[in-house]
């Protein structure tokens, strides 16, 4: 193959416009393709990652009274107890916030009394009772769940102490170092204690986008934020049938309130991903296009150089070039460009790579990515050529006397 | 003579309409990709309230903790929003032409005859001062806002948007009219017009293009009522709070604040007023940062907020790339094309035209494919932007609303025509008006 090399390249630098412009298209499919592939990845990732929830089995109600003798607290008592008797829902707890949505609380703990700012942990807590490990469908690594009777009652403009806490293996290891929290004690921004009673595995507070998601506590405590919420876990396949039976018995329940929102878990994490999920889809879009382009323009190249040379094929051809001769012709001449063009489009690629870490944040690009881009233009370019070069090589070896 | 070169240029591109179908291709999807991210940019980074840049700010004051900034990445900007009461003492100032305060919450309102068939509504709602109308040249559709004195008493007064007057009214003229909020009686005073300012730059808090409340209500029913914030509420310090009244006076940021003044006079002594108000606090014990007080124009604070995001940058330069590709694909397909056809070009010289007449002949050329392009790129953007649309359907309305055809993307389109005309045809023209003559005629 390598002794072909020679006759093509001085034909190319002969007519070196066509190649030259082809080249740039492949140099600068190479760049954006191995950028975006490798930002799609990320995003991916991100998208990808555990939540520790069992997602698909939670919903989420909401309700708020309208009145001034409504009682917001009997009435979460009795529709917890109501969704608790349900067959199909295994557990449902209030809350004061809803975890992948976004919206949430947060505190700062250390592990001694009097700590300075940097000593201090980000926690990320959802109030819960006793039903609130069971309704998030999280797993308990260590430790104890809550028990009825260490709930404590709403209180809304208290800052008062938490006694007890679970927290998740993640939250523990920026603390104490280690998993092994349980039995340990944390201090709040006053100094006051709290005992680690439990361990979760892995739990996704409330912002997706925070370096700290996975810093996520539970409170034992009614929810008292200005509206009720709940959390419903149900049985696998059974959730919309218990959200529009849930949502039509409690509005009928108490007419002094009124249903906010019945939703699903997911699309609180739908939502939250939705930029990340539609930055994957431009790029997809706008690379592959770009793909399309620059086949087109290798394979009209390809094509241009075979219109012109019909009586130079058929001169070969008639002086006993075999049609693999010609085919392979074309290809070597095709991969030159292409190479050149992905030379370029390596530096091309790492300059905007590099760009992209310093002015965007992301991390540097990987150079596995780099090879997987300059594999894959290769073969788009001897795709692209492929037809071009089949057909001259069925130029008959009559042509070398005709005059076209 | 133009018209005679136009003529010439689309016999030649009906001569091959494989290739011309495909340049045109070429053209309309890379001016399409372009037009659709510009018109997403230019919709993320627009000042909706433009005329009044010079005269609306926001107000920052630095009370944060003195041992860490507000905001770790932009350690040189004060938290975003006031504490209670800072937005009261920037309230108390007669400096400004006008002034609010603000918070969004939410709450359940109830029509006075509820057997007429509108039901509760659970509302987003705006408590703010009176001047909020004036200062952001709100559109009234019925009456208007309330009294300034109805800020303090504060008066069950409200305010609706004309989305929530069809739920509430079915789009009547609802001035004077009573929805129940927590059994009081709140009276209608006006009713907005259409009203979607995007970004939604006097509150951030949701993002840059959360929906404008549902209704508004005079800003005295925070303390009255007791309520929270549905934005972000950051409090730094550990200090005891044991009622509403101790969350009002705690160092909790959660009050937007913004003046109008009118004339860098205004703007001066407003600075100096809050220079003079932190240092005054400063000798209770409180400011323990440096001096960052600030009043931000409107245009500054959507840049301070990042309100464009990375990603949209990032799409925006990935289009132009994509465009070039397009384009060079052009200019390799147009080249091939014009010298293909150079024994025609050699009788048009040996006949007598000039180089420049060639070479303009073929620019026309090039310029009508890239009106061709242009076109088709206009309609693909039009169409990729409504797939856009599908994308964000679970997004905020306002969002949405940014990604269609407008003056904008017209303007973008023809000038994004003119320079793939230039880009695709200046070379090959060129090329072409090059050639001698002789060879050709030669050869025939």
């Amino acid at each position: 193959m390598f002794r072909d090399i020679r006759p093509v390249l001085s034909a190319l630098l002969r007519n070196r416009t066509g190649a030259v412009l082809v080249g740039l298209q492949v140099a600068i499919a190479l760049a954006v393709l191995v950028n975006a592939v490798y930002i799609v990845k990320q995003r991916v990732d991100l998208i990808g990652r555990p939540t520790g929830l069992d997602v698909g089995n939670i919903f989420v109600l909401s309700s708020a009274g309208f009145t001034q003798d409504h009682d917001r607290y009997a009435t979460m008592r009795e529709d917890l107890a109501w969704l608790r008797s349900l067959p199909d829902v295994r557990a449902a707890t209030s809350t004061n916030a809803i975890p992948l949505s976004g919206g949430g609380s947060s505190t700062g703990i250390a592990t001694t009394p009097e700590a300075s700012s940097e000593q201090t942990v980000p926690m990320n807590y959802f109030q819960v009772d006793e039903d609130g490990l069971e309704a998030l469908g999280v797993t308990l690594a260590a430790g104890r769940n809550f028990r009825a009777d260490e709930i404590l009652p709403p209180d809304l403009n208290s800052d008062r102490a938490i006694p007890q806490v679970i927290i998740t293996k993640a939250l523990a290891r920026s603390l104490f170092r280690t998993d092994d929290a349980v039995g340990k004690v944390v201090y709040d921004a006053f100094g006051r204690p709290t005992t680690v009673i439990g361990v979760i595995e892995h739990m996704q507070g409330s912002w997706l986008s925070w370096d700290k998601v996975d810093h996520v506590a539970l409170v034992p405590e009614v929810a008292s934020w200005s509206d009720n919420a709940y959390l419903v876990r149900t049985r696998p396949g059974t959730r919309a049938a218990v959200m529009r039976q849930a949502e039509e018995h409690l509005a009928a329940s108490n007419t002094t309130r009124l249903i906010k929102f019945v939703r699903p878990l997911d699309y609180y994490r739908d939502r939250s991903y939705l930029s990340d999920r539609n930055m994957a889809v431009f790029l997809v879009t706008v690379t592959v296009l770009l793909a399309g382009v620059t086949a087109l323009g290798i394979f009209a190249l390809a094509t241009f150089n075979v219109n012109v040379r019909t009586r130079q094929v058929g001169t070969r051809r008639a002086v006993g070039a075999r049609r693999a001769d010609i085919v392979r012709y074309f290809l070597v001449e095709n991969w030159l460009v292409t190479t050149a063009g992905v030379v370029l489009g390596c530096a091309l690629a790492l300059a905007a790579g590099y760009q992209l870490s310093r002015q965007f944040e992301l991390p540097r690009l990987d150079l596995y990515y780099l090879t997987g881009g300059v594999l894959a233009l290769w073969l788009l370019g001897l795709a692209a050529a492929w037809q071009p070069a089949r057909r001259a090589a069925k130029i008959s070896p009559s042509m070398a006397t005709r005059t076209i | 003579m133009l018209g005679y070169y136009v003529k010439l240029a689309a016999r030649s591109l009906r001569r091959n309409p494989g290739i011309t179908s495909l340049m045109v291709l070429a053209i309309a999807l890379g001016i399409s990709v372009c037009v659709m991210m510009l018109t997403v940019y230019h919709g993320m980074s627009s000042n909706p309230i433009w005329w009044k840049n010079d005269r609306l700010y926001a107000v920052t004051l630095d009370s944060w903790d003195v041992q860490e900034p507000a905001d770790d990445e932009h350690p040189d900007l004060p938290p975003w929003q006031l504490t209670y009461n800072d937005a009261a003492a920037v309230a108390a100032s007669t400096i400004p032409l006008h002034q609010v305060r603000m918070v969004k919450t939410t709450a359940v309102l109830v029509p006075e005859d509820v057997a007429a068939g509108a039901q509760p509504e659970r509302v987003m709602l705006r408590v703010t001062s009176a001047d909020f109308f004036t200062m952001f040249d709100t559109p009234f559709l019925y009456g208007g806002g309330w009294q300034a004195a109805a800020d303090a008493g504060p008066e069950p007064v409200i305010v609706l948007s004309r989305e929530m007057n069809e739920k509430f009214f079915a789009g009547e003229n609802s001035v004077g009219r009573i929805l129940r909020w927590n059994d009081r009686a709140f009276r209608v005073t006006g009713v907005l017009d259409d009203w979607h300012p995007s970004p939604k730059f006097y509150d951030l808090n949701n993002g840059g293009f959360d929906d404008p409340e549902d209704a508004y209500v005079p800003f005295g029913w925070i303390a009255a009522l007791e309520l929270r914030s549905m934005g972000n509420t950051n409090c730094w310090k550990p200090e005891s709070r044991n009622s509403y009244a101790d969350f009002l006076n705690s160092e909790c940021v959660w009050i937007q604040s913004w003046v109008e003044l009118p004339d860098a006079a205004a703007r001066a002594s407003m600075q100096a007023f809050l220079d003079a108000y932190v240092a005054d606090q400063r000798k209770a014990g409180r400011f323990a940062r440096p001096d960052n007080n600030r009043l931000t124009p409107v245009d500054q604070w959507l840049a301070d907020n990042r309100v464009v995001r990375d990603d949209n940058r990032l799409l925006v330069a990935l289009a132009f790339a994509f465009l070039a590709v397009c384009l060079l694909n052009t200019v390799g397909l147009l080249l091939a094309k014009f010298l293909g056809n150079a024994s025609v070009t050699g009788i048009r010289r040996a006949l007598g035209a000039s180089r420049r007449q060639v070479f303009l002949q073929h620019l026309t050329e090039a310029g009508l494919l890239a009106a061709a392009g242009a076109l088709g790129g206009l309609v693909l953007a039009a169409l990729g932007l409504l797939g856009l649309r599908a994308l964000y359907a679970t997004g905020s309305a306002g969002f949405r609303n940014i990604m269609h055809v407008d003056g904008w993307s017209l303007v973008m389109t023809v000038m994004l025509a003119v320079f793939a005309a230039l880009a695709a045809g200046l070379y090959p023209a060129w090329r072409v008006g090059r050639l001698a003559p002789a060879v050709y005629l030669k050869t025939q």
